[in-house]
C-alpha cells in the first residue's frame, strides 16, 4: 500500500491559511514517517487550476494506491478532488480530504497543539484510506415517459411543460374533465380573471394542440398499483366506464335532451338537476358527457332504454357495454398532482353547515357565482331571493386544535373577494365580516383587500376564540319552513356578544387533503406528513420532491395554496422531471450506498422499517433483505444497524472507520 | 483533580449538519481546545454503538456524537435512531465501569458555529475533570474485538 499525501498551504510559503499555522516541514517529517505513506507533496492553492493540474501530473506521475489530501473541508472541495483523480485516470473513491483548515488552523490557537492535532487527523485519514476502495458509478437504462396524476392546474402545467420538451406524459385523471377545480369556479383573485378563460387554453393544447400526440389522457382514471422504482415505474390505471366514446362523441349534447332521468346536481347544490347522461359541467373540457350509473335505468333496473342511443347522430358514440377497463404503463417519473378538498364543515358543530341550506361554504359559494352555476352566476338563497346581510366567518374550522390547527393562507383572499364579487352584484348587500386574524400577504392581495373591503355596507366584527362564534338556525325552521338565520358572537373588539339576523352565511372552510390522498400515498409508497399532506423531501429546497426519488408532487396535495404557486410547482416538478431522467442517457446512480451480503443476512428485516426511502426489501426469492442502490441515499443507518453486521456502507464501512479511530488515538 | 491531564475525545459529527457547523466555528474564527478528534460520517444513523465501545478500547477519554437537531435531519428521522442508540449505548457504557458523562449526543445546526464551541469547551473541561480513563475495556489481541477485561 502507498499513500500519496498531498498538503495544501492554501496559500503561499509559510504564511498560508493553513501553512501560516501547521508547519509544513513538521507534518512532512511525521507523515513520510508513516510506513504507508509513499510521499507528502505540499500545494499552495490545491482547489485552483494550477493546483488541480499539479496533482493530477503528480498523481499520473507516482500513481499512488490511495490518496490523501490535507486541506479544507470535504464540503468544500472534496467532489473537486475527486474529478481531479478522476482526471488522473485514479478512481475517485480511492481519496479521503482531511480538514485540517477549518477544524484545526482556523481554531487553534497553539501552533505546536494545531501541528499536533494535524498529523493526527492526517494519520487518521492515511490510517482509513487503505480501506477505500474503487467505487463505479452505477448507469441505469431509464423510461423518459412521465406520469402525471391530476390535471388540474399543477398537472396540467407539468405535462404541457413535459409535452412541449418532447416527453410522452401519461395524463392521469379522476373526473371526465380536465381542469381541476377552477374550472368548476369562475373569478378567481387578485384580479378576477375568469379560471376558465385561465385554463381553457392550456386544456386545448392537451386535447388539440400540437403536442397532442405527446400526452395520453386517461379521464375517469385513477393509479391502482405501482410498482419499481425511479427510471422504471410499472404502473396500473384503472378507468370506469364512461360509456360515451371520448373519439365520437361530438358534444351536441342531444343525448341529454332524449334522457328521461332527472337527478339533483349535486355540483350545483343540489339546485338544479342533471340528467343521467349530462356533462359533468356545462362548458367543461372535453365536451362530452359521461352516463351516471347510478341514475341510468339501464344500470339501476336493467331495463332496455335507449333513447339517447337512438338520438345519437354519431355511430359508436353511446357504449352501453362499456366496462372498466386496467392498463399499465411504464414510466420514469411521476408527478403526484391530485390536489385538496375542503374541510367537512359539518363537524364544527356551532357553524351549522348542513343545518339550513343557506349556510354555505366558499366552494359552495364559487358555484353560486359561477356563470354556468344553478343561478346563471347570481348570488341568492335557497328560496331565490337577493339576500339583504350576509355574514362571512372567516377561519371556520382553522387554527382550531379540535378541527385544522393550521392557516390554509387562501381563504381571506377568498372572503375579499367575495365581498367584491357580491357587492359588484347588488352594492346594497350589506355584508359583516367575522374574522380572527387575517392573513394577505403577497405583492398583489393587500392592495386588493385593501380597496376592496372599505366599503361603507362592509363591517369587520373580531373574535378571538373558535368557541366564540355561533350560527343559529331559529325555530320555524325546523318546524319546515326556511327561517332566518343569525350569527352570534363574542367580539373581541368590543367584548360584547352581539346578534346579526342574516340572510346567508359564508363560512370559510380551511383546505385538507383529498380523499384519495392516504390511498395514494400507500400505492405510491410516499410519505404523508402530520397534517395529512404529502411530505417533501425538503419542504424548502425540494418542496417538489416526495420522500422517494422519482417521484415528484405538485400543487395543493403538497400543502394548501392558490393557482399561482400550484402552477409553479407544476412547472417546477416538470423541471425535476426532466433533469432527473434525461431522455437518451442513462441514470447515473451514486455508488457510496449500502449493500447487503445475502450470506450473512438472516432475513430478521430489522433494517427494513428503518428506511424512510423505501430503498430496502425482502427479496421473495430468499426472503432476506436487499437494498435498491437507486432508492439508496447512503445515510449508513441500516449499516449500523444489522444485528448480524450483513450491511456495507460503501465508502464509509466499519473497518474504514475503525482505522480512523485507531490512528486518531495513537499517541 | 488531575489539571495536566489532555483528554482525548473522538467527536462523531454528522455531515449535513454538525459538521457543517464545526466547519462554520473555522470560518469565524473562534479558537477551541484542540482535544477533539473528528470522524466524519453523513448521519448520526452510521454511528455504529460498537464505533464508541472501539474508541473508548483504543484510548479515548471521551466520545462526543452530534446530530442535526431534532426534525432537521438531512435523512428526515435517522438522529431518532442515533439517539435511540446512544441511550442503551450508556447502560452498556456503565456496565463496563465507563461514565455516562463520557459519552454525550448532542445537537448543532449547520448554522450553529458558537454552539458546537461551546459544546466542545464544556465536554472537555468535564472529561478532563473525571481524568483520565481507567476503563475495564480493552482489545483481544489476536480478534481485535473489543472485550471486558
Amino acid at each position: 500500500m502507498r499513500v500519496g499525501v498531498y498538503f495544501c498551504r492554501c496559500g503561499v510559503g509559510d504564511e498560508g491559511q493553513i501553512s501560516g499555522k501547521i508547519d509544513v516541514h513538521v507534518i512532512r517529517d511525521r507523515i513520510e514517517a508513516l510506513p504507508t505513506v509513499d510521499y507528502v507533496e505540499t500545494v499552495d492553492f490545491a482547489c485552483g487550476e494550477a493546483g488541480q493540474d499539479r496533482i493530477r501530473e503528480h498523481v499520473e506521475h507516482r500513481r499512488p494506491d490511495r490518496v490523501v489530501i490535507a486541506a479544507c473541508s470535504p464540503r468544500q472541495h472534496e467532489e473537486t478532488f475527486r474529478q481531479v483523480l478522476t482526471c488522473a485516470g485514479v478512481n475517485p473513491y480511492l481519496l479521503h480530504l482531511v480538514n485540517i483548515r477549518e477544524q484545526i488552523a482556523w481554531v487553534t490557537e497553539d501552533p505546536r497543539q494545531a501541528v499536533d492535532k494535524a498529523v493526527n487527523h492526517i494519520r487518521a485519514g492515511v490510517a482509513r484510506v487503505a480501506h477505500h476502495y474503487p467505487l463505479e458509478a452505477t448507469k441505469l437504462e431509464a423510461c423518459p415517459d412521465v406520469m402525471v396524476i391530476g390535471a388540474g392546474p399543477a398537472g396540467l402545467k407539468a405535462a404541457m411543460t413535459l409535452a412541449k420538451a418532447g416527453r410522452q406524459v401519461i395524463l392521469v385523471e379522476k373526473s371526465p374533465i380536465l381542469g381541476g377545480l377552477p374550472v368548476r369556479f369562475e373569478e378567481i383573485f387578485p384580479t378576477m380573471e375568469c379560471a376558465p378563460c385561465l385554463l381553457e387554453p392550456i386544456i386545448g393544447d392537451v386535447l388539440h394542440g400540437d403536442v397532442l400526440g405527446n400526452i395520453d389522457i386517461h379521464l375517469t382514471s385513477t393509479v391502482t398499483g405501482m410498482r419499481g422504482f425511479l427510471g422504471n415505474f410499472d404502473v396500473t390505471i384503472t378507468t370506469a366506464p364512461r360509456h360515451i366514446s371520448v373519439t365520437h362523441c361530438v358534444g351536441c349534447g342531444l343525448c341529454i335532451e332524449a334522457c328521461p332521468i332527472a337527478v339533483p346536481h349535486m355540483l350545483n347544490l343540489e339546485r338544479t338537476e342533471r340528467k343521467a347522461v349530462d356533462f359533468e359541467l356545462f362548458g367543461g373540457l372535453p365536451s362530452v358527457p359521461v352516463v351516471d350509473e347510478s341514475a341510468c335505468t339501464r344500470f339501476t333496473a336493467g331495463d332496455d332504454c335507449l333513447l339517447c342511443h337512438d338520438i345519437c347522430p354519431v355511430e359508436g358514440a353511446i357504449l352501453f357495454d362499456d366496462v372498466e377497463t386496467i392498463h399499465r404503463r411504464t414510466v420514469g417519473a411521476i408527478i403526484v398532482a391530485i390536489g385538496s378538498m375542503l374541510y367537512d364543515l359539518s363537524r364544527v358543530e356551532n357553524l351549522g353547515y348542513g343545518a339550513h341550506p343557506d349556510i354555505l361554504s366558499s366552494w359552495d359559494v364559487e358555484r353560486l357565482l359561477a356563470a354556468n352555476g344553478p343561478h346563471g352566476g347570481q348570488l341568492v338563497t335557497s328560496q331565490g331571493k337577493i339576500p339583504q346581510r350576509i355574514a362571512i366567518i372567516h377561519c371556520a374550522g382553522s387554527l382550531d386544535p379540535d378541527h385544522v390547527p393550521y392557516c390554509s393562507g387562501i381563504c381571506c383572499h377568498d372572503a375579499a373577494k367575495y365581498v367584491h364579487l357580491i357587492q359588484e352584484k347588488n352594492s346594497g348587500i350589506h355584508i359583516t365580516s367575522f374574522v380572527r386574524t387575517i392573513v394577505m400577504s403577497g405583492k398583489e392581495i393587500f392592495n386588493f383587500y385593501l380597496n376592496k373591503s372599505k366599503n361603507v355596507n362592509h363591517r369587520w366584527r373580531w373574535y378571538s376564540d373558535p368557541r366564540h362564534i355561533e350560527v343559529r338556525v331559529e325555530d320555524d325552521f325546523r318546524k319546515g319552513e326556511v327561517g332566518p338565520l343569525s350569527v352570534v358572537c363574542h367580539c373581541a373588539d368590543s367584548g360584547n356578544i352581539e346578534s346579526i339576523s342574516v340572510d346567508l352565511v359564508i363560512l370559510l372552510a380551511p383546505i385538507v387533503p383529498s380523499d384519495g390522498l392516504r390511498d395514494l400515498a400507500n400505492i405510491l409508497d410516499i410519505g404523508i406528513d402530520a397534517t395529512g399532506f404529502l411530505a417533501e423531501y425538503n419542504a424548502r429546497s425540494d418542496a417538489t420532491c416526495s420522500s422517494v426519488r422519482g417521484i415528484f408532487i405538485a400543487g395543493a396535495c403538497q400543502s394548501p395554496m392558490d393557482i399561482q404557486m400550484a402552477m409553479t410547482q407544476g412547472t417546477a416538478a416538470a423541471g425535476h422531471v426532466l433533469s432527473t431522467v434525461v431522455d437518451g442517457s442513462s441514470l447515473c446512480i451514486n455508488p457510496a450506498t449500502a449493500s447487503v451480503d445475502q450470506e450473512r443476512c438472516c432475513g430478521c428485516m430489522t433494517c427494513l422499517p428503518l428506511c424512510p426511502y423505501q430503498a430496502i426489501e425482502s427479496s421473495q426469492e430468499n426472503a432476506k433483505a436487499y437494498v435498491n442502490s437507486v432508492l439508496c441515499v447512503g445515510c449508513g443507518t441500516c449499516v449500523a444497524t444489522c444485528p448480524n453486521g450483513a450491511i456495507t456502507g460503501h465508502h464509509c464501512t466499519d473497518n474504514a472507520i475503525y482505522a480512523e479511530i485507531e490512528a486518531a488515538l495513537q499517541k | 483533580m488531575i489539571t495536566d491531564f489532555d483528554p482525548i475525545i473522538i467527536g462523531f459529527l454528522c455531515n449535513w449538519c454538525s459538521y457543517a457547523g464545526a466547519d462554520k466555528a473555522g470560518a469565524a474564527g473562534i479558537a477551541y481546545p484542540p482535544n477533539i478528534r473528528t470522524v466524519r460520517v453523513m448521519c448520526t444513523g452510521r454511528v455504529d454503538p460498537q464505533f464508541v465501545l472501539r474508541a473508548f478500547a483504543d484510548g479515548a477519554d471521551g466520545v462526543l456524537i452530534l446530530g442535526c437537531h431534532l426534525g432537521s435531519c438531512h435523512y428526515k428521522e435517522q438522529n431518532y435512531r442515533a439517539i435511540g442508540r446512544h441511550r442503551m449505548l450508556l447502560r452498556t457504557l456503565t456496565q463496563f465501569g465507563i461514565s455516562e458523562k463520557r459519552c454525550r449526543f448532542g445537537f448543532v445546526s449547520a448554522a450553529e458555529a458558537v454552539e458546537f464551541v461551546a459544546i466542545v469547551e464544556e465536554v472537555v473541561q468535564e472529561i478532563r475533570a473525571l481524568g483520565p480513563a481507567d476503563f475495564k475495556i480493552g482489545r483481544d489481541e489476536v480478534t481485535g474485538a473489543v472485550i471486558n477485561d
